[in-house]
């Protein structure tokens, strides 16, 4: 697999996988939070002149409030994310995939001052980079990760497709990878899908063999592994 | 077995757990009462039924939207099964009276020597200054340092003499932010193998030592220290236990001991997190001792100077006693 995975093992002895979220996605939740804080901080201290010493008194207790633990507060609500990183789908877990800790939090987003050193999050930028699981210094203290969050992956269908018994005996890694074929038949063009489908003509017996009923054989054949016989 | 033996075989136990996940999580937003009681023993079972058949699946190479839905499953179910509830008053009440005054001892050599970095620049500049004054200029600007002489002067425009309930909460406002902040950068500033915490322990020192040298010397004492006696209890304690905590990360980064550099900084930095909700909480207090009660001048010094003494006494032992005799 080419995609960055953290694997994080459970107790009961399987692996559940972790996509760490790189620096662009990252960037842009930042990005997102920044704007929201920025609105909220103005919209404040417009309500906060026509209340005198106590509205500035709250105003500048809402700016250290939204500097420190805007993130503590939405990271261990139940989404896991400020509302920047569920936009662009991501959350804030422990290195064992569990949801994150107060304590936890609260390091990480207290270490942002040590991140933002020299100059605009410099080392924290230099951190993701350089790691294949894109921590920042306070998520390397913390323990915790930043993840993409796993979106649905579609259902094999193709339900018009007659099944077909493959040509030849298949290993478990050519059935998986006919099966993946027709799982991502539907995103693909009508062209590409034939030539893919080529390459992979020699399992319903076509090699060298290319067109679209070659690509209806071969779907057949995924078909047939995934179980259907009629 | 095919996928589609497989899937068909075992989908309701997995749409059963789903069931089971989704009342429990939906339950934590509504009010306790009303929900279904979770049970918790058929989760587990099914959690592990459900583990066993995402490794049967992984092994048979199964397809990928049939392996997702099994790591969506276990990955949800681990979560509610293995999260940790720290939260609560409780717990909170119990870091209060236990664990705070605990790890603070726990941090004794940290603390001494974050004590020395803030107290030696301190004396040293402040004496330095006390007999040198025009050294003042060498630390703050000259703005900074007639501004200061000017606030704790015993004109009108000195401090306490012209504020109102408003300057009052503004200043509150401020201190909050502007000392929880400088907590805060001095435990961040231990990541860079504590040279952080002690540049920002020095730098503190120096200026608190500067002004109240600068200000002893201008004969005004009396406004100054009064003024400043009764929170610094509090404050000062706060920031060297903010340098105490960045000095442990510090330390746990340059000697790491039997652990990976990474698991040291790790563990410390979730040893020392208790120590950064106590001092946050310290620096509250302090602020609003200075807000309201420090700025007032109208109280006789015997007065501040005696709650000043109680204030000192109550915060050193309380890290010293509290919680020992516990568990």
């Amino acid at each position: 697999m080419l995609d960055s995975v953290v694997a994080a093992e459970t107790p009961e002895g399987i692996v559940l996988e972790l996509r760490p979220a790189g620096l662009s996605a990252r960037f842009y939740a930042f990005l997102f939070d920044w704007l929201i804080r920025l609105v909220v901080f103005y919209a404040f201290a417009f309500v906060a002149r026509f209340l005198g010493g106590i509205g500035v008194a709250f105003w500048i207790i809402l700016f250290f409030a939204l500097e420190w633990f805007y993130p503590v507060v939405f990271e261990l609500g139940r989404s896991g994310a400020t509302p920047g990183k569920r936009t662009f789908g991501l959350k804030v877990v422990m290195d064992n995939g569990l949801p994150v800790t107060p304590a936890a939090s609260i390091t990480r987003n207290l270490l942002r001052v040590a991140d933002f050193l020299p100059l605009g999050y410099g080392f924290a930028i230099i951190s993701m980079l350089v790691r294949s699981d894109c921590k920042r210094l306070g998520d390397l203290a913390a323990a915790t990760l930043v993840v993409h969050q796993s979106k649905p992956v579609p259902r094999v269908v193709l339900d018009m497709v007659s099944p077909l018994a493959p040509a030849r005996p298949l290993g478990q890694r050519d059935q998986a990878a006919v099966i993946a074929l027709a799982a991502r038949a539907p995103t693909l063009s009508v062209e590409r899908l034939d030539e893919l489908a080529a390459m992979a003509a020699a399992v319903s017996g076509d090699e060298g063999k290319s067109g679209p009923d070659v690509t209806r054989r071969v779907l057949g054949v995924a078909q047939w592994l995934m179980g259907r016989r009629t | 077995m095919t996928p589609l033996q497989f899937e068909a075989l075992y989908q309701d136990e997995w749409q059963e757990l789903a069931g089971l996940l989704k009342n429990a999580l939906d339950g934590k937003s509504q009010d306790a009462k009303s929900r279904a009681p979770i049970r918790g023993e058929r989760v587990a079972a099914l959690y592990r039924r459900a583990c066993e058949h995402l490794a049967l699946a992984r092994a048979r190479a199964y397809p990928a939207y049939l392996l997702e839905r099994l790591e969506q499953l276990t990955s949800d179910a681990h979560q509610l099964i293995y999260q940790r509830r720290d939260f609560g008053l409780a717990s909170l009440k119990r870091v209060i009276t236990i664990e705070f005054p605990r790890a603070v001892r726990a941090h004794a050599a940290y603390v001494w020597i974050a004590t020395a970095l803030l107290v030696v620049p301190t004396i040293v500049i402040g004496f330095l200054v006390y007999y040198k004054p025009e050294l003042i200029l060498s630390v703050v600007s000259a703005d900074t340092a007639a501004q200061y002489e000017q606030m704790y002067s015993d004109s009108a425009e000195s401090i306490g003499r012209t504020r109102t309930a408003d300057t009052d909460w503004m200043m509150f406002g401020f201190y909050i932010s502007h000392n929880i902040g400088i907590a805060f950068q001095c435990f961040a500033g231990g990541l860079f193998a504590g040279l952080g915490s002690i540049f920002f322990l020095l730098f503190n020192g120096a200026i608190f030592g500067a002004i109240a040298g600068y200000l002893t010397e201008r004969g005004l004492a009396a406004t100054f220290y009064s003024f400043i006696v009764t929170h610094s209890a509090f404050e000062l304690t706060a920031i060297v236990l903010s340098g105490a905590a960045g000095l442990r990360l510090g330390h746990a980064l340059l000697a790491p001991g039997r652990r990976t550099r990474l698991q040291s900084l790790v563990h410390a930095a979730t040893e020392c997190s208790v120590i950064v909700y106590g001092l946050t909480a310290m620096l509250i207090v302090a602020a609003g001792i200075e807000a309201f009660w420090s700025s007032a001048s109208w109280l006789p010094h015997p007065v501040k100077y005696s709650v000043a003494a109680g204030c000192w006494i109550t915060v050193l032992a309380y890290l010293t006693f509290q919680g020992r005799s516990a568990d």
